[in-house]
C-alpha cells in the first residue's frame, strides 16, 4: 500500500516536470491521472488498490463516532435510571483478528465506547476479556462488536 | 532451467508507470505540441509489451482482463460518435466544438471534442497493437 502511494506521488511529480509548470493544481492533475493508471493496473500489485483501504479507514472512523454517540446516550439512560437493576459482569470475546495493531485497535475501540471495557487479552491473542455494564445482553454485545468494529478493522487490514 | 526474473519484474513495475504517465501526457499535449492519440496509444501498448516481456501472457491477461477487440470497437464508436454528434446541432459531420470551463481546484480547462475523437484513436491503436502481438504470441 505504501508503495502504491509513493508511486502515485512520484507520478504526480513526473507530470509536473513534463508539463514544466509547478503549481499544486498541476500536481493534483498528474496525481489523479496516476491514480487512474494505477487503478487500471491494480492486479499487478500483491496488495489491493490503496484507495479501498483509505475508504475502509474512513468507514471505521464513521462507525466509531456513531457508536460513541449512541452508547454514550445509553450510559446516560443507565445513570439516570432510578432503580439499579443492571448486572455488571465479565465475558470472554473470541476475536479472529491476528496482527498486533488490529487487536490493539479493537481493544481501544471497545474500551472507548461506554458500557464495555477490555480488561485483559489472553496470552495467545485469541480472547479478549470484556467487562460489561449489563451482562444480561453479553451475547448481543458480542454480536454487535463483531458486526461493527471487527468487520471494519478486518476491512482495513486486508 | 527457469531463470529468476525478479530484477526485471521489479524494475518493470516502476518503469511501466513512468511510460504510462508519459503516454497520457503525450496524449493530452497533442493539441498544441507534438503528440496525440496515435503516438500515445503506441506508447501505452509499448508499456503493455514491456509487461508481456517481464511476465507471461497468462499473467498479463489476469492483470488486464480486457478484450482488445471490444477496445477497438469502443474506440471506433467514440470517433464516429463525436463525428455524428455534430450533426445533431445542424452542422456538417465531424465539426468540432470547444469551450472553457472553470473547475475550483484544477483551474481553467479548455475542453475540445477533438479530444474525444483522439481518445477513440488512442483506444483503436492500443487495441490493434495488442491484438496483433497477443495473436502472434499466443500458441493456442
Amino acid at each position: 500500500m505504501a508503495f502504491q502511494i509513493l508511486l502515485n506521488v512520484f507520478l504526480g511529480f513526473m507530470w509536473m516536470v513534463m508539463t514544466v509548470s509547478f503549481e499544486p493544481a498541476v500536481f493534483l492533475k498528474g496525481y489523479l491521472l496516476g491514480l487512474l493508471i494505477i487503478y487500471i493496473f491494480r492486479n499487478l500489485f500483491t496488495s489491493r488498490f490503496y484507495l479501498l483501504r483509505i475508504v475502509a479507514v474512513l468507514k471505521l472512523t464513521y462507525i466509531f463516532i456513531r457508536e460513541l454517540i449512541s452508547s454514550n446516550i445509553a450510559v446516560v439512560k443507565t445513570v439516570l435510571k432510578p432503580k439499579l437493576d443492571m448486572q455488571p459482569g465479565i465475558f470472554a470475546y473470541p476475536t479472529i483478528l491476528e496482527k498486533n495493531w488490529e487487536i490493539t485497535l479493537l481493544a481501544n475501540l471497545i474500551t472507548l465506547t461506554p458500557g464495555t471495557l477490555v480488561i485483559e487479552v489472553s496470552s495467545d491473542n485469541k480472547i479478549l476479556y470484556v467487562h460489561a455494564l449489563d451482562i444480561n445482553d453479553a451475547q448481543e454485545s458480542i454480536d454487535s462488536i463483531k458486526d461493527t468494529f471487527e468487520k471494519a478493522i478486518l476491512e482495513v487490514g486486508r | 532451467m527457469k531463470t529468476n526474473d525478479v530484477i526485471l519484474q521489479t524494475t518493470t513495475k516502476i518503469v511501466l508507470f513512468i511510460i504510462l504517465i508519459f503516454s497520457v501526457f503525450i496524449f493530452f499535449t497533442g493539441h498544441y505540441t507534438p503528440g496525440g492519440g496515435f503516438i500515445g496509444g503506441l506508447l501505452t501498448s509499448g508499456a503493455i509489451v514491456l509487461l508481456l516481456l517481464a511476465f507471461d501472457l497468462k499473467t498479463v491477461k489476469k492483470i488486464l482482463p480486457f478484450n482488445y477487440m471490444y477496445m477497438i470497437a469502443a474506440g471506433l464508436l467514440f470517433s464516429i460518435g463525436t463525428g455524428a454528434g455534430a450533426m445533431l446541432f445542424n452542422v456538417p459531420f465531424l465539426t468540432h466544438a470547444y469551450t472553457h470551463i472553470d473547475i475550483p481546484i484544477l483551474g481553467e480547462l479548455s475542453l475540445h471534442t477533438a479530444t474525444i475523437f483522439d481518445l477513440g484513436v488512442f483506444l483503436v491503436v492500443v487495441g490493434v497493437t495488442m491484438t496483433i502481438i497477443q495473436t502472434i504470441g499466443g500458441d493456442e
